[in-house]
C-alpha cells in the first residue's frame, strides 16, 4: 500500500555479515509512531534483543527519518538517532538536522538500521546505485568534520551528505556524538555505539523524492508556517540564539555553576549571549529548510570562529567555573572536533573538579574549578582515553561508581545522563521533568521548564499539577520529535495538535485527527518507558542527584530554596497518576493495551536476523476515542 | 541580527534649508527648552550610533554631539545635502531626514531600516507622495547621486528608478504611524504654532508626577535592540506594569514593535516580564512598587 510522505521501507545493514536488506515498514507502524523519535523507538524496541549490551554488536543503531522531512516545511530537515545508551543503559534518542536529514529521506528509506560490528573501520555508503561498505581505515582518528570532507571528496559528489564519529566515538567514550555538518546527535553516547560497530561514517546520496498527498495544501501550510516563524515568538533564536539563556538564568537563580554548588555565576555578564554578540559575533547560520536560523558563530581570539549554544556555554563555562570566554570557546571547539557531548563533558569535568578539590582524585592533574588550561588538556584526554581521561570517558555516574568514596553524591546526573543547564531547585516543574525523562536528565525530549517560565505555576514551589504539566510537555515533545518539527517553532502554533495533525493528513493522505496525534504522542513516550522497563528500569531510577535533594540554593534570588525528597516523591506520584501508570512508575498492562503496545513480558520475536519484517500490531485507530 | 552589509547605523539630518517662508532657521525653533534640531537628534540617537548633520555654510547651530558637515555649495537642494551626508556617514546605510520634523515616529524609522535587506533605498509612499527626506539610503548610491548633482538633477526621486527602491506603502506605514505625523514638516509660522500645541499636549500627558522609580533590566533581543542593559523609569502613584511599558517605550522607542506592542500597552508574543526575579508576568495591570526590579526577557527558555 502506498502511503504518501513515506517510502514504506527501511534499510537494515548488518556489519557482522556485511549484508544488507531492504525491508517493508507497514503503514500501521508508521501511522502509530509517525516517524523520527517515534519510529526510531518502535524499531529499537523490536530490533534490540532484550538486555543487549549497548556496545555489543547486537545493539541496533537506528537512524529514523520523518514524514515532514523533505517537504520544505520550515525546521523539518531533521532525523533521529535511537539506540540503547552506553551511558544510561536505557533508551538514547537524539535528534540532528540539516542536509544529512534530507539525504536520508532521499535515499528512499524511512529508517536505516545498523547492527553488527565490522572487522575493520568502514564507511557505509548508500546511493541510488545501492549499498556499499567502504574501507575507512585511513579515516580513523580524524574529526567528524575532516571525515565528512574526506568522504565527500572521495565520493566526488557535492550531493553526498555524511554523518560521522570523531575520535571520541572511535574510543567508545560513553558520551560521544554523531555529527554532520557541524551539528550533533549529541546526548546519550550514540557516537560510542557507532564507534563500537567500527562504523566511522555514513554517506548518503539519493534522488528519491516522496510525493505528498496534497501538494497545494502542504505549500499553503508551509507558507503560513514560514511567515509565523519570523514573528516575535522566535526573535530570541533569530537575533541572539540559545546563548540568550545564560544572563537571564543567572538573574533567576537558575544557572548551575561550579557543579551545581551555585545557582548564579560571577562572570555571567561577561559570558552572556548578549555580551558575546556585542563583542564577538561572527555570523549566523542555520539548518537546511530553516527560516529561524538560530546558530551563532563567534570569533575567537585565535582567529577562528566557533559555534556556541547555551548548553555548551553553561557546561564548559559556569558549571566548570570557567570565566574566560576564550577558554570556553576553545573548549567548545575541542568538544566539536573530538565528537563529545559538551553537556556531559562539562558535567563530568565538574564532577572531577569537585573530587580533586576534596582531595579524592590526585591523578586529575590541575582540574580545579576555573582552571581553564586543565580543561583544555582534559578534553582531548577524555576523547583519547588517556590518563584520567579514561575514567572520565565513562561519564560522571560510572566514574563515581568506580571511584567510590561518596563521590556519587555530587555526580550531577539522572540515569547516568548529566544534567543540562536548568537548576532543578529553582525550576521545580523542570526538576520533575529531569527525574522522569526516559533518557535521563534531558531538556530536549520534553520542555518542562516552559511551565516554570509561564507564570502559571510558582517555579519555586512543587504543588500540583506538576505531573500533568510534565506529561503534557513530554507528549508535545514526542509529537514534535516524531513529525519532526523543531522545538523552536513550538510557540508559533495556535492549536498545535490540530494544526500538526492537519499537516500530517495533507502530507500522508491519512485522515489524521488531533486526537490521533495526541494518542500517538502518548504511545511514543510510553514505549520509551516500556523499553526502559524491559532493560531493567527500577523506581529509584526516576530521581535526582543527592545534592539537589539535600542542599538548599546557596545564592541568588532563590537563595535558601530547597527541593526535598518528600516533594519529589509527591511530584512523582502526581506524575504517574497523570500518566495513568502504576504507583511505582511502571506502565500497567491496561495502559499498554489501550495504546496498542506490547505486553510487558512479551519478548520480541522480531530479532533482526529473522527474515520477516518486525511489526507491532496496532489495532486500527487504536483507542482514538479515549484520546 | 542584521549583517554589517545591511546595517543602518547612521542618521543624516539635513539642516541647511533656506527657511524662507518661516522667516528664521527651522533648526533653531524652540520645543520646550531646546532647539528642534536637538530634539530630532536626541530621538534618532536612540536608534543610530552615528549622526551626521548637514548644515549650510556659516549656518548658526548649537553645539551638537554629532558629525557636522557644511554644504560645499549652499542650497543645492536635498541631493546636495544627501551627497555630503553620505560621504561622512560611517555605516553601510543611513536614515535621512530634514531637521523640521518634530513628530518622527521612531518605530517607523526603525521599520524602514529593517526593510533595507535586498534594496538600496527604502522610501515611504504616503498619501500619493514619495517622502525622500524620510528614507533610508545605502551608501553605495553615492556615485549616482554625485552624477545627478553634476547634471543638476536636484531631486532625489530621479535616483529611485536607477536602484533597487522599496516604496513602503501606506498600509505598512499606518501600522506604525496611523496619521502620518512623521511626515509633518513646518514651512510657516502657523505650522510651527500648530506643531508646538500638539507637542505640548503629548509631552504633558507623558509627564505625570513621579512617585518613585524602578529599574528595568533588558535581556536578549531587548538588550541588543536598545543597546543598553538597564533603564531606570519613573513611576506614578499606584503604578502598574503598563506604566513601566509606556515609560520604556518613551525612553527606548526602538523596543516598540519587536518587544513592546505598537501601542506600548503590552509585550509582543514571545516576551515576558519577571518581577524581582520571582514572578513571571504579562498582565499590564500588575502593580509595580518603587524599587522593584523588572526583568524583560524572552518567554521561551529553550536552549
Amino acid at each position: 500500500m502506498t502511503v504518501h510522505g513515506f517510502h514504506g521501507r527501511l534499510l537494515h545493514v548488518d556489519l557482522d555479515s556485511g549484508r544488507h536488506q531492504w525491508r517493508e515498514i507497514g503503514a500501521d507502524r508508521l501511522r502509530a509512531f509517525v516517524g523520527g523519535i517515534g519510529l526510531g523507538t518502535s524499531l529499537l524496541y523490536d530490533f534490540a534483543p532484550p538486555g543487549v549490551e549497548p556496545l555489543a554488536p547486537e545493539n541496533p543503531l537506528v537512524f529514523a527519518s520523518a514524514p515532514l522531512a523533505g517537504t520544505g516545511l520550515t525546521t523539518t530537515a531533521k532525523y533521529a538517532v535511537v539506540t540503547k545508551s552506553p551511558l544510561t543503559g536505557f533508551i538514547a534518542d537524539s535528534l540532528s538536522s540539516s542536509f544529512f536529514a534530507l539525504a536520508l529521506k532521499a535515499v528512499g528509506v524511512d529508517a536505516l538500521v545498523v547492527t553488527g560490528r565490522a572487522p575493520e573501520p568502514l564507511c557505509l555508503f548508500v546511493g541510488d546505485g545501492g549499498v556499499e561498505l567502504r574501507d575507512a581505515r585511513h579515516l580513523w582518528g580524524k574529526s567528524a568534520a575532516d571525515t565528512e570532507n574526506a568522504v565527500r571528496a572521495e565520493l566526488e559528489g557535492a550531493a553526498v551528505r555524511v554523518a560521522a564519529v570523531g575520535p571520541a566515538g572511535e574510543n567508545l567514550v560513553r558520551f560521544a556524538t554523531i555529527s554532520n555538518e557541524g551539528r550533533h546527535a549529541g546526548r546519550g553516547g550514540v557516537g560510542a555505539v557507532m564507534g563500537s560497530k567500527n562504523l566511522k561514517a555514513i554517506a548518503l546520496c539519493g534522488g528519491k523524492q516522496v510525493a505528498v498527498a496534497d501538494p497545494e495544501g502542504v505549500a499553503a501550510a508551509a507558507a503560513s508556517l514560514r511567515r509565523r516563524s519570523l514573528g516575535t515568538h522566535t526573535a530570541k533564536y533569530r537575533e541572539v540564539g540559545t546563548v540568550a539563556n545564560l544572563a537571564v538564568f543567572d538573574r533567576l537563580g537558575a544557572l548551575p555553576a561550579r557543579n551545581f554548588q551555585q545557582p548564579t555565576f560571577d562572570a555571567a555578564d561577561e559570558l552572556s549571549g548578549e555580551s558575546l554578540t556585542e563583542t564577538s559575533f561572527s555570523r549566523r547560520n542555520g539548518c537546511a529548510s530553516c527560516t529561524i536560523r538560530c546558530e551563532r558563530l563567534f570569533r575567537a581570539s585565535s582567529g577562528g570562529e566557533q559555534r556556541m549554544e547555551y548548553e555548551t556555554l553553561f557546561a564548559l563555562g559556569p558549571l566548570c567555573g570557567l570565566e574566560d570566554r576564550e577558554a570556553v570557546l576553545e573548549a567548545a571547539r575541542l568538544c566539536d572536533a573530538y565528537g563529545l557531548d559538551s553537556i556531559s563533558t562539562g558535567g563530568t569535568l565538574a564532577w572531577a573538579m569537585e573530587c580533586a578539590e576534596r582531595g579524592l582524585l590526585p591523578e586529575a592533574g590541575g582540574l580545579r574549578f576555573g582552571a581553564a588550561e586543565a580543561v583544555l588538556d582534559a578534553i582531548p584526554a577524555i576523547a583519547e582515553r588517556r590518563g584520567v581521561g579514561d575514567l572520565l570517558a565513562e561519564g560522571s555516574r560510572r566514574a563515581a561508581l568506580a571511584l567510590g568514596r561518596g563521590s556519587l553524591d555530587w555526580a550531577m546526573q539522572v540515569k547516568g545522563l548529566e544534567l543540562p543547564g536548568y537548576e532543578p531547585r529553582s525550576l521545580k516543574t523542570m526538576a520533575l521533568g529531569l527525574a522522569v525523562s526516559p533518557r535521563g536528565a534531558c531538556h530536549n525530549r520534553s520542555g518542562a521548564y516552559e511551565a516554570d517560565f509561564s507564570g502559571k505555576v510558582d517555579r519555586l514551589d512543587s504543588a500540583p499539577p506538576r505531573g500533568a504539566l510534565v506529561a503534557a510537555s513530554e507528549d508535545f515533545g514526542a509529537a514534535l520529535d516524531s513529525l519532526i518539527v523543531c522545538k523552536f517553532l513550538r510557540n508559533c502554533f495556535q492549536d498545535f495538535y490540530a494544526e500538526a495533525a492537519d499537516l500530517l493528513a495533507k502530507v500522508t493522505g491519512w485522515d489524521y485527527s488531533a486526537a490521533e496525534l495526541r494518542l500517538a504522542a502518548e504511545r511514543i513516550h510510553t514505549l520509551k518507558r516500556c523499553f526502559n522497563e524491559r532493560e531493567g528500569w527500577r523506581p529509584e531510577d526516576d530521581g535526582l542527584p543527592p545534592r539537589v535533594l539535600t542542599e538548599s540554593l546557596a545564592a541568588g534570588v532563590a537563595q535558601g530554596t530547597r527541593l526535598t525528597r518528600d516533594e519529589l516523591r509527591e511530584m512523582l506520584r502526581d506524575y504517574y497518576q497523570a500518566r495513568g501508570w502504576r504507583e511505582d512508575g511502571r506502565v500497567s498492562e491496561a495502559k499498554r493495551k489501550a495504546l496498542g503496545l506490547p505486553a510487558k513480558q512479551a519478548v520480541s520475536k522480531l530479532h533482526p536476523r529473522e527474515a520477516t519484517a518486525p511489526e507491532i500490531v496496532i489495532p486500527a485507530k487504536a483507542g482514538i476515542q479515549a484520546g | 541580527m542584521t549583517g554589517e552589509r545591511d546595517r543602518v547605523g547612521s542618521a543624516i539630518i539635513l539642516a541647511g534649508g533656506k527657511s524662507s517662508r518661516m522667516g528664521r532657521p527651522k533648526a533653531m525653533l524652540s520645543f520646550g527648552e531646546e532647539p528642534l534640531v536637538k530634539l530630532v537628534i536626541r530621538g534618532l540617537a536612540t536608534l543610530f550610533p552615528d549622526i551626521v548633520v548637514v548644515a549650510a555654510p556659516g549656518q548658526e547651530l548649537p553645539e551638537l554631539p554629532v558629525t557636522l558637515v557644511r554644504d560645499e555649495v549652499a542650497y543645492q537642494g536635498p541631493v546636495g545635502g544627501l551627497c555630503y551626508g553620505l560621504r561622512e556617514c560611517r555605516s553601510a546605510a543611513a536614515f535621512v531626514t530634514s531637521c523640521d520634523v518634530p513628530f518622527l515616529s521612531l518605530p517607523l524609522v526603525s521599520h524602514l531600516a529593517a526593510r533595507l535587506p535586498g534594496h538600496d533605498v527604502v522610501v515611504p509612499h504616503w498619501e500619493g507622495r514619495l517622502q525622500p527626506l524620510h528614507a533610508v539610503y545605502r551608501r553605495s548610491v553615492l556615485p549616482l547621486l554625485e552624477r545627478q548633482l553634476e547634471r543638476g538633477e536636484l531631486r532625489p526621486v530621479f535616483l529611485f528608478d536607477k536602484v533597487r527602491t522599496l516604496k513602503l506603502e501606506e498600509d505598512e506605514i499606518r501600522a506604525l504611524d496611523p496619521d502620518g505625523w512623521s511626515f509633518f514638516n513646518m514651512n510657516t509660522p502657523d505650522d510651527y504654532e500648530c506643531a508646538l500645541a500638539r507637542w505640548r499636549a503629548a509631552t504633558d500627558g507623558a509627564a505625570r508626577p513621579a512617585a518613585g522609580r524602578c529599574e528595568v533590566e533588558l535581556f536578549g533581543v531587548a538588550r541588543l535592540r536598545a543597546r543598553t542593559s538597564r533603564v531606570s523609569v519613573e513611576l506614578p502613584e499606584s503604578a502598574t506594569l503598563a506604566h513601566v511599558w509606556s515609560a520604556l517605550a518613551r525612553k527606548l522607542p526602538v523596543l516598540v514593535g519587536p518587544v513592546l506592542t505598537e501601542a506600548a500597552d503590552g509585550l509582543t508574543a514571545g516576551h515576558v516580564c519577571n518581577l524581582n526575579g520571582r514572578d513571571f508576568v504579562r498582565d499590564g495591570g500588575r502593580r509595580v512598587a518603587p524599587g522593584d526590579r523588572v526583568l524583560l526577557m524572552s518567554s521561551d527558555a529553550g536552549g
